[in-house]
């Protein structure tokens, strides 16, 4: 019973950071169609830079995951305009931008490698100390993360929906031409949708790099669960992305439990390869 | 496909390529060229389902890393000599491609890319989760070596590997090149250029698809199972982002229409990553640089700087359709 | 007299295809003109070249007195130039009231939004029935109501409407070509495509014929030709492409 108990609560943390990730991989596909491979390393940037103003200038981790979070904003815009703006007309602009931000995640590795080095770094809880759920103790920065997680998706659909900054972004992926004739920037809509993206991952990693080692390829295993969880959910529905999110978390977590660290891995690529056999849209993803 | 200056060319270029050991006896560079030989087939095989069929498929170097493993572990735990044990990874690599090809065929656009990159990963984790068998994260070491009657390739400064290399790519260019001449290879572009010929004409995208990602994982795996006799070693890195990323480029710059775009970056760029890994500081800029390459080349020349050199020599030139 | 819009000389295409040869016309303040002619003859890719979606190769836009030659769809909008496209090109998972409350995105339309609304909903009171459906639920019809609310949110100074009644049906139709009327008389005025000329020649003061992307008649409502001349006319440019 205890065990179980434990297994929830590690699920729920790992559905909390799938959650931050996939829906941030989900706002910029259904925004521009386009699927950013650097989303990971964006997550990284956000751990590192937040890493440096927390540690190295010593600003504390608040100021720390701020910038975090807007530093990998801002390398999401540049990355919109200079790497995936220039192929919107392009008959393969899927192919062409799945390759750039491809060759924006090395950059952006390799890069991180160059200026931090390897040595390993972790950021300080945010949150000290330690909090009971369901008679499992955890940090209370995990704690905060599972809390956190859901306030922030809630807040990211609140916008899409209610305001007319965030319904121009699903305008604009389902009829550009439209959106245009209401007086939408479909350029800026993009910057946007790509900003708050990036600036998720970033959160994401600086929350992160409390629990996991600042690394330059922190971000590649995030952001392969991630892929999974955008199959299991299809890429088109908010909602349905978080929903499966949690789902991998959990499955992850009981997968750990039942089969051990080893297995658990080629188990859930196993499942998500039979899930697109036969529901191309996701488990969730309706047509 | 190929022109008669072209085809002058790709045999000149391969002549050339014979004698450089008569001349080079330093065996770094030879070494440089046979790994530049083993990215030549992995660019130009993916460039048959990537640039030909014009599948999205990102899962290219599985069949490579299956034909590193399929010759590890046949040559190092069922002492199956090394030779065959190459040959049996592009056996293994192709059916593995099937496999792969089985939901691909079936879906579109980023799914495609999803799966296929998935499916990488997929191998990957069996990799490391058979520690047992493949040795896991620390791969397997001390692999059989090359051996002809009595000659060894061990104490030959690479003499032997070199034309082992040269020849595998020469089969695989041959076997390119007949593909892409066959009415299935005619059938491929006119299909990846407009899919509703394919529905008036009667072909099976699903089926073309299919046979393309299988034959373009023969070769691709017979070079693994080389790269593992050669450097004697198996390690999972081989399915890591960097040879995705490096494999790709010289897909991208070599351009996606030709058969040998992809040969003559594979060469160029193996070259030119290991001299920038001379320079100071350099280690981790190099990879920097051929994203920034492959980049500029997807913006500036999106058929590859192979097909602008075209071009720029033969304006009037419609060779390529 | 004042001229509202002015289009001189505008060349215009996708690509290397050019489907606007040199067109002009103009709406003088105060009044309304219908576009009329051949399909795929240029009268939507005027429409998309005014709006900005489609920049012009030569020739100039002028509204209001302001040249919005280079201006891009953001600005034009705002100037109050608006564009209901044809077709039912809108957004699919989008709320009724949501798709309405959006499409007031420039500031000067946002201001007026909570007044324009109920006066779409007036207007259209099938949409008032309607508000928290998805806009993929709805009919042809309602479709093509809720695009012109649309364009109405967006507080026109000028609204151009492609084929409005395109495919619906007579019931249908009737009670859309009274609702644009309706709009014409509080005073916008519009620029109609169709190709249902004594439906025009009833809306607008003037009429264009467009062929090959140029004007090849004009014609004024004032004292139109009659009905058979019209037909004539129309089918014969018909025949002749």
């Amino acid at each position: 019973m205890e065990a179980l108990l434990a297994t929830l609560v590690s699920g729920l943390v790992l559905g909390s950071l799938y959650a931050l990730m996939s829906s941030g991989l989900s706002v910029v596909w259904t925004t521009l169609g386009v699927f950013n491979f650097s989303h990971g390393a964006l997550m990284m940037v956000g751990a590192f830079v937040a890493w440096t103003v927390s540690e190295v200038l010593g600003l504390g981790p608040v100021v720390g995951i701020l910038s975090g979070t807007l530093a990998a904003g801002l390398v999401g815009i540049v990355i919109e305009r200079l790497l995936v703006r220039p192929f919107y007309s392009n008959r393969n602009m899927l192919l062409i931008t799945a390759m750039t931000t491809l060759a924006a995640m090395v950059i952006l590795e390799r890069g991180a490698q160059m200026i931090w080095g390897a040595r390993l770094k972790q950021l300080p809880h945010l949150v000290p100390g330690e909090v009971r759920i369901l008679g499992t103790t955890i940090s209370a920065h995990e704690a905060l993360l599972i809390v956190l997680a859901p306030l922030i998706l809630v807040a990211l659909w609140r916008f899409t929906v209610t305001t007319n900054r965030g319904r121009s972004l699903r305008a604009v992926g389902q009829n550009q031409d439209s959106a245009a004739l209401l007086g939408i920037d479909v350029p800026v809509a993009f910057a946007l949708a790509f900003g708050i993206s990036a600036a998720l991952a970033g959160l994401t990693g600086a929350l992160l790099g409390s629990i996991r080692f600042v690394t330059p390829t922190m971000g590649s295993e995030p952001l392969t669960k991630a892929m999974i969880v955008v199959i299991f959910g299809g890429l088109g529905n908010l909602g349905a992305t978080a929903g499966a999110a949690y789902l991998i978390g959990f499955i992850e977590a009981f997968l750990i439990l039942g089969l051990g660290l080893y297995w658990t891995p080629f188990v859930l690529f196993l499942l998500m390869i039979l899930v697109l056999l036969f529901r191309p849209n996701g488990v969730f993803g309706g047509k | 496909m190929a022109n008669k200056p072209q085809l002058l060319a790709i045999v000149a270029l391969f002549a050339a390529l014979a004698v450089v050991p008569l001349f080079v006896t330093d065996s770094y560079i030879r070494h440089l060229f046979i790994i530049a030989f083993v990215y030549a087939v992995i660019a130009s095989n993916w460039n048959l389902s990537l640039g030909h069929c014009g599948v999205f498929n990102f899962g290219h170097l599985t069949f490579f890393g299956i034909g590193v493993y399929t010759a590890a572990i046949a040559s190092k735990t069922f002492g199956i000599n090394p030779w065959i044990a190459m040959l049996l990874g592009g056996g293994t690599a192709a059916m593995s491609a099937l496999l792969l090809a089985a939901p691909v065929a079936r879906l579109k656009g980023i799914y495609v890319v999803l799966v296929t990159f998935a499916f990488t990963q997929l191998v990957l984790q069996l990799v490391l989760s058979q520690s047992q068998i493949t040795g896991g994260a620390e791969g397997m070491v001390r692999l059989p070596f090359l051996e002809l009657g009595s000659y060894s390739f061990l104490k030959d400064f690479k003499f032997g590997y070199y034309y082992v290399g040269l020849v595998l790519l020469a089969f695989s260019c041959l076997f390119l090149a007949f593909v892409s001449n066959s009415s299935f290879g005619k059938s491929l572009k006119a299909v990846r250029d407009a899919e509703d010929y394919a529905a008036a004409r009667g072909i099976s995208v699903a089926r073309q698809r299919i046979l393309a990602l299988t034959l373009s994982a023969i070769f691709t795996g017979i070079a693994g199972g080389f790269y593992a006799i050669y450097l004697r070693v198996a390690s999972p890195e081989v399915f890591g982002f960097g040879t995705l990323s490096l494999a790709l480029s010289m897909v991208l710059i070599g351009g996606v229409n030709t058969v040998f775009g992809p040969v003559l970056a594979a060469l160029v760029l193996t070259f030119a990553t290991e001299a920038m890994a001379g320079l100071q500081g350099f280690e981790d800029a190099r990879f920097i640089v051929i994203a920034v390459a492959m980049i500029l080349v997807l913006r500036l020349a999106p058929e590859g700087l192979v097909d602008l050199l075209g071009r720029l020599r033969l304006p009037a030139s419609k060779a390529r359709t | 007299m004042r001229r509202l819009l002015d289009i001189n000389g505008l060349e215009a295409g996708y690509g290397a295809a050019r489907v606007l040869n040199g067109l002009s016309v103009h709406i003088d303040e105060g009044e309304s003109i219908g576009l009329f002619g051949p399909n795929g003859h240029g009268k939507s890719t005027l429409l998309r070249t005014i709006s900005g979606l489609l920049r012009p190769t030569a020739g100039s836009i002028a509204f209001e007195g302001n040249d919005i030659t280079t201006q891009r769809p953001p600005a034009i909008v705002a100037a109050g130039l608006i564009h209901a496209p044809q077709g039912n090109t809108l957004f699919g998972n989008m709320r009724i009231a949501e798709t309405l409350e959006l499409a007031a995105f420039s500031k000067r339309a946002r201001a007026e939004a909570a007044r324009r609304i109920d006066e779409v909903y007036a207007l259209f009171p099938r949409l008032a029935e309607r508000k928290q459906q998805s806009a993929r639920t709805l009919s042809g019809g309602e479709r093509q109501m809720l695009s012109i609310g649309c364009a109405l949110m967006c507080a026109p100074r000028l609204l151009m409407l492609d084929e409005p009644t395109l495919g619906l049906s007579p019931r249908l139709k009737e009670e859309l070509a009274a609702a644009i009327a309706k709009i014409s008389k509080t005073g916008v005025p519009l620029i109609v495509v169709e190709q249902d000329v004594e439906f025009l020649l009833s809306l607008t003061d003037r009429l264009y014929m467009v062929e090959h992307g140029e004007v090849v008649r004009e014609i004024s409502s004032a004292n139109a030709p009659d009905h058979e001349e019209v037909m004539r006319l129309y089918f014969g440019a018909e025949e002749a492409h």
